[in-house]
């Protein structure tokens, strides 16, 4: 499947970008503004919209949407859309509340509002489940590119990479470096629009703004081959609607999405960035089928017959494949290998993070050991890494499907746990800790469901496909907690008081 | 973020209800919050749906499919781009709304 020369180009790349923002990160680690730049209200903004993308930006992005393309046509437009379109809801739905509300994690949040320290295991734990299925995707995207650098099988390069994510965290985490998140955001649009660019001229087509203009090579495309490119040739509408609904129930309900907003200077800078943060990610979004669509292009000019086997393997590196087959230079389809690491590394790295967090502060501290010291708090949180880190090289050995796939799975588990337990949470007072915890049950029998007895019960996967479980889900979670809530007592005076007076209030 | 006790502070009314907001700020923010649902849900799904109303093939292909648009075939100039700066826009009236809102309401104490 992949050509076994090394790409030192691409390597020496890569170590040049992990070197600039070492470099970066630790010049400016005395400065306390990860997100916030400070001069200005729009200037500020626009920087905090430039960290919501690149926290956003991840290897399913990057090289996830292209592949579900190369392979679906207008299906990935799903993934285009549910991850934009689920930013709209969280802002009017949550954005400003969350601020508001000054809590640092899920699992916080979900302890304040329902003051119950099983709602808050039961949070803390998905958040470790969200972090563990999307790390999987992450680290099949390491592997894929690794052993596109290293001419390697996907095994070794799926270690490798593991051991290079583990061996960055910590470095970084030595030495003090500061994640700057406007720097890490420019290097990944460059690594992607630049290449894209080039790609477009070398076929033929206009180099300036291709994300806007490849509906030419589309149509192009289509006279080959009007099938692929007709709207439900590779799904269903139903299933169309239910995998983006899916996914912006779920952008709305990640942990380290919302965890954003609580990292904003006020409830307003949050509303307003967003905006941006939409602007910056759309970026990216409009120019990805860009890159499936000069690759098919490609493969139709010059003939080439691929079989539906290894289009499926060779989907999530398409990206790169565009770059090769159009015959750009070498160190712009190295760009693009970088980009995509370093997505894949930030965001693998936040994950393990806020799992690792939730482990030692959620579950460890506060239910098996209330008197525990900061040290060893920290000590269990380096050991959960570590455990993490295994768990998802074992998961990611033999993915269990594309890049855009699994990581839809944790979506699809956000939007039937969370996003229904902050919704609620937010805009209903009389939600209570029962109906928390019964829905945040259900909602993991619903994800988990169709993964575990689809093949016994095949209805239960038509109706709860893996990725998109959440379109029945969510409203059905939200149905059982509202039951569940009025059937028992109402949550406390304070807390029913603190939502109205201060969450709620101009 | 100081606040003390003032007209619009909901005193003994605390009830948060999407459905039944209290009167006054939450009202009109829960009212700006339905219009952008609804112009999100329509523009997202009901574009989807729409093409699945009035398709002539199997897969689809319909009178929308042979639109073209600077270019692109219809459904995907909509959803691959124009959707992203509906989004865009959706957000930029929001924050417009609620910045008169708070604004206003504030203003008042």
């Amino acid at each position: 499947m992949m050509s076994d020369d090394i790409k030192w180009i691409a390597i020496v790349l890569l170590v040049l970008v992990l070197a600039l923002l070492m470099w970066v990160g630790l010049s400016s680690r005395r400065s306390h503004g990860e997100y916030y730049l400070g001069t200005g209200h729009t200037i500020g903004r626009i920087g905090i919209g430039a960290a919501i993308a690149s926290n956003w930006m991840s290897a399913a992005s990057f090289l996830g949407i292209a592949g579900v393309f190369y392979l679906k046509g207008y299906f990935a437009m799903a993934y285009v859309i549910g991850w934009t379109g689920g930013y709209v809801l969280l802002l009017i739905l949550m954005g400003s509340q969350i601020r508001r509300f000054g809590k640092y994690t899920a699992p916080e949040f979900v302890e304040a509002r329902y003051d119950s320290s099983t709602a808050r295991f039961l949070s803390a734990v998905i958040t470790i489940l969200i972090s563990l299925v999307y790390c999987v995707a992450q680290y099949k995207g390491i592997g894929l590119v690794f052993s596109w650098v290293f001419g390697l099988d996907y095994t070794r390069s799926l270690i490798l990479g593991a051991a290079a994510v583990v061996s960055y965290l910590v470095l970084a985490g030595t030495l003090g470096a500061t994640r700057n998140q406007q720097i890490h955001y420019a290097i990944l649009i460059i690594c992607f629009l630049l290449p894209l660019m080039a790609i477009a001229d070398r076929l033929g087509y206009s180099w300036i703004l291709p994300q806007a203009t490849y509906g030419t090579a589309l149509r192009d495309l289509a006279q080959q081959e009007p099938a692929f490119i007709a709207p439900w040739s590779h799904g269903t509408p139903f299933e169309w609607i239910a995998l983006c609904f899916t996914l912006m129930v779920g952008t709305a309900g990640l942990p380290h999405v919302l965890s954003r907003f609580y990292t904003v200077p006020n409830a307003r800078d949050a509303r307003w960035s967003v905006l941006w943060g939409i602007f910056f990610i759309g970026l990216l979004y409009w120019s990805a089928p860009a890159y499936a669509t000069f690759a098919k292009l490609w493969e139709t000019r010059n003939g080439l017959q691929v079989d539906a086997q290894s289009a499926h393997a060779m989907a999530d590196l398409i990206v790169i494949k565009a770059g090769e087959w159009a015959g750009i230079p070498r160190w712009l389809v190295g760009l693009v290998a970088v980009g995509a690491i370093m997505a894949a590394f930030s965001t693998v790295t936040g994950l393990l993070i806020s799992g690792a967090g939730a482990f030692s502060y959620d579950i460890y501290y506060r239910l098996f050991n209330p008197r525990a010291s900061e040290r060893q708090r920290l000590l269990v949180a380096k050991g959960a890494v570590l455990v993490l880190a295994v768990l998802v090289v074992l998961f990611a050995l033999k993915p269990p499907g594309l890049i855009a796939e699994i990581t839809a799975i944790a979506f699809a588990l956000a939007g039937n746990t969370l996003f229904p337990v902050f919704l609620l949470g937010i805009w209903w007072d009389r939600t209570n800790k029962y109906g928390a915890i019964a829905g945040m049950l259900t909602g993991l029998v619903i994800t988990f469901a169709p993964l575990l007895l689809g093949s016994t019960f095949p209805l239960l996967f038509s109706y709860f496909p893996p990725t998109s479980s959440a379109f029945l889900g969510a409203p059905l979670v939200i149905t059982v907690m509202i039951l569940t809530s009025l059937a028992t007592p109402p949550p406390p005076e304070r807390i029913r008081r603190f939502l109205a007076e201060e969450v709620h209030s101009p | 973020m100081e606040r003390n006790e003032g007209e619009s502070s909901p005193g003994g009314d605390y009830r948060v209800n999407f459905f039944r907001p209290r009167p006054g700020y939450l009202r009109k923010r829960v009212g700006y919050t339905w219009i952008l649902l609804i112009s999100w849900a329509f523009f997202t799904f009901g574009f989807q749906i729409l093409l699945m109303l009035v398709e002539t093939g199997p897969a689809g292909e319909g009178p929308l499919t042979n639109l073209s648009v600077f270019d692109f075939p219809l459904p995907y100039w909509y959803t691959g781009q124009f959707l992203i700066v509906w989004f865009i826009f959706l957000c930029l009236l929001f924050n417009l709304l609620v910045d008169h809102l708070t604004k206003i309401y504030r203003k008042r104490r």
